[in-house]
């Protein structure tokens, strides 16, 4: 059975402002989660909860069972969002000195920062100090610093800010790599699009409660069902406007993205189309992560 | 003295088995990168990094041998005309008595000079030669003294002397007495003068101050290490990756033990470097109880920077920028710059007051004024001990509370921290 993250009842306030809100979800181990919410739903604060980095009003955080302390901890990884290394460091001894603060020898922290280097394809930098790096090189080393002791849970707070595809390519690939390796890895992030693409599973949160959970096939084929449908020369779509139980989701180039209603037949769009003009796309699409998170939200 | 080096030698041994013992049990802390550290666990691991990443800094490397040619002037330079004896032309112009003759003898005994007597066939030549530098000082007609530099310059220091003795002679010569009873008045032994403040022996006033200096210097420098060291983790945000696997105590205790590490081996370099060059050179810095005065000065070293680090940890923890740092650093250099100044202006006198001694039992400025009070002779080995511990007791007290103001404070962001923020209702929320 799967290793289990279990956040129960979390509460945290700064001062008027409500971060976590009696926060409780869970998550197992071997995917790849998705952790996401508006700009101060709590999404941080949940994370440094976690590493115990604030302190909380109430709740539990859980690993496989266990109330997580500083041994627990300590086969956790962590990569904040605000990056956090020391610049006139080298990027070895920096990473196996992290290495070894958790509970790793000399001889295996050195190695497994060897490895990590290699793996990220910045092999060559190691002797180099971490402040003459570039932006994106520095985020690999940060997600090396985060990855170098092997831990069991990865918790990554915007690890594909400002990385070039790549960049986000590679890291995804670490990512999934760790899931399938029967890591649970969870990650927050703006970037919906790489989010739906890279994750098995989805957490919402906002104002600090949770909104939605679940696997991501599972919330896209789940909700009203979604057409998409061009009808040559409407480049506005107005043949869908005014129509019964439809609502227009978005248009891009004649291209409409259409919401149907409960009880709404596909085929008395396909009708109303066909007599506006000559079609040239019609398809049944799943929800997209972006209007599931615009969804939940609303 | 044999006995005392086989005990030693088996304690080491014992000491050394005890230690690969716990080394052998320990299969997830086999190899130390940092292999200078002689400790365990994490505090050590922080220790480590932080000695490590300071004595490969150019600053530290440069700092101490700059302190060390200081150090190695300071000692050399006193020395150097050690032993030699200067010698002093005196031009002179018309006839020169016997009587005056003798005061010229005797003037030269009690300075420690060789007395030569150049005879000038003119006050204008007189003149010209003191201010070639040929002669160093002219009588003329047995009446009148010529220098060429003001006479508040050192080097004529014993001037108006000489020229009192010198009047004296010719005023008992006037008188018209024996040679017997001349030589009798001219030498005339003065009083004794017994001091109710005698000051310190010499060999210790330059001890003394030596040590004010070091410790002035080393609890500047590596106060200030420690509280942009903290600085730099929080505005970095490594603090973040840091204490997701140490515990904050941990890793304020070994930075301040490793930077203290550091320190406390610099001071100990140029300590053993003083004492070796000063016995090499044959410097007062070795005689009498001078060592001495170098040991209580590491302590005090040891005890100051072990006070002031907490203080300045927690100052760190609540700043994010370098300008942020500069203002708090100014009121707490404050009592270090109060007791320097004060131990300086003690020691140079030579006595002390009742509020200076009040200074050496106040942790912030035991180190300065104790020192002194040991160079001076002024503390007893109880009272030295008694400081010793308010220190150490002040010291505790201080850690438990910076450990506190460092825990709350180091992961508040955006903007300096405030001690009302960490104490008050704001933190209840």
């Amino acid at each position: 059975m799967a290793r289990l993250l279990e956040l129960e009842g979390l509460r945290r306030h700064y001062g008027s402002i409500t971060a976590l809100d009696d926060l409780s979800f869970s998550v197992a181990a071997g995917q790849v989660v998705g952790f996401l919410g508006p700009n101060g739903a709590g999404k941080t604060t949940t994370m440094r909860a976690i590493f115990g980095l604030t302190d909380l009003e109430a709740g539990t955080v859980k690993w496989d069972g266990a109330v997580v302390g500083q041994a627990e901890r300590r086969r956790f990884g962590y990569m904040p969002e605000e990056r956090g290394l020391y610049p006139g460091m080298h990027v070895g001894e920096q990473l196996e000195y992290l290495g070894r603060l958790h509970a790793m020898s000399a001889t295996s922290a050195r190695g497994a920062a060897e490895t990590w280097l290699e793996r990220l394809g910045i092999a060559e930098r190691i002797g180099d100090k971490v402040e003459t790096l570039s932006h994106g090189n520095q985020q690999r080393v940060q997600l090396a610093a985060a990855l170098v002791h092997g831990p069991e849970l990865i918790i990554l707070d915007e690890p594909l800010a400002g990385l070039d595809p790549t960049g986000i390519d590679d890291i995804g690939d670490v990512l999934t790599e760790q899931a399938r390796a029967g890591r649970c890895v969870i990650f927050s992030s703006h970037q919906l699009d790489q989010v739906e693409d890279l994750c098995e599973s989805v957490t919402i949160i906002d104002h600090g409660r949770l909104v939605v959970s679940g696997r991501v096939d599972e919330l896209a084929t789940s909700g009203p069902r979604r057409l998409v449908v061009r009808v040559e020369g409407d480049r506005d779509a107005t043949w869908a406007k005014g129509l019964d139980g439809v609502t227009i989701s978005e248009v891009n180039g004649g291209e409409a993205r259409l919401v149907l209603g409960d009880g709404v037949d596909s085929d008395s769009v396909l009708a109303a189309a066909t007599a506006k003009g000559r079609l040239t796309e019609f398809v049944l699409q799943r929800r997209r992560l972006s209007e599931v998170f615009r969804e939940a939200l609303v | 003295m044999k006995s005392s080096l086989i005990i030693a030698l088996l304690v080491a041994v014992a000491a050394f088995r005890v230690w690969r013992r716990v080394k052998r049990r320990s299969p997830t802390r086999r190899q130390s990168s940092f292999g200078f550290s002689p400790f365990s666990g994490d505090v050590a691991l922080v220790a480590a990094r932080e000695m490590r990443e300071r004595y490969r800094g150019r600053i530290f490397r440069v700092g101490t041998v700059l302190i060390l040619l200081v150090v190695a002037g300071a000692i050399v330079i006193p020395t150097l005309n050690k032993g030699k004896v200067q010698s002093q032309e005196v031009g002179v112009v018309g006839p020169l008595p016997g009587y005056l003759h003798a005061v010229f003898t005797s003037y030269a005994q009690d300075n420690d000079v060789s007395v030569g007597f150049v005879p000038e066939s003119s006050v204008t030549a007189a003149k010209g030669a003191l201010r070639s530098g040929r002669i160093d000082l002219a009588i003329v007609n047995a009446s009148e003294l010529f220098v060429d530099k003001s006479l508040s310059d050192s080097s004529n220091s014993a001037v108006p002397q000489l020229a009192t003795d010198l009047g004296d002679a010719e005023a008992v010569a006037d008188d018209q007495l024996s040679a017997a009873q001349t030589a009798e008045l001219l030498g005339a032994k003065p009083l004794p003068i017994t001091s109710l403040h005698p000051g310190a022996p010499n060999e210790t006033i330059g001890t003394s101050v030596i040590g004010l200096i070091l410790i002035f210097v080393m609890l500047s420098q590596y106060n200030t290490w420690i509280l942009i060291g903290v600085m730099e983790e929080k505005s970095s945000r490594v603090i973040e990756v840091l204490l997701a696997a140490v515990r904050p105590i941990q890793l304020l205790s070994g930075k301040v033990l490793g930077i203290g590490l550091v320190a406390l081996s610099q001071a100990t370099v140029i300590v053993a470097f003083a004492l070796l060059l000063a016995k090499a050179v044959g410097s007062n810095l070795i005689h009498g109880t001078a060592p001495l005065v170098l040991l209580s000065t590491l302590v005090w070293l040891f005890l100051g920077y072990a006070f002031y680090c907490w203080v300045y940890a927690a100052a760190g923890s609540m700043a994010e920028r370098q300008d942020q740092v500069q203002s708090l650093a100014f009121p707490l250099s404050i009592p270090i710059i109060f007791g320097y100044i004060m131990s300086l202006t003690a020691v140079s006198s030579g006595s002390v007051s009742s509020f200076f001694r009040v200074l050496a039992y106040l942790p912030p400025t035991a180190p300065f004024a104790m020192t002194v009070l040991v160079g001076l002779k002024q503390a007893t080995l109880w009272e030295f001990l008694a400081s010793a511990a308010i220190s150490i007791v002040c010291t505790v007290a201080m850690s438990r509370f910076a450990a506190n103001v460092y825990r709350r404070a180091i992961l508040r962001t955006g903007g300096r921290v405030k001690l009302r923020e960490i104490f008050g209702r704001a933190n209840a929320s």
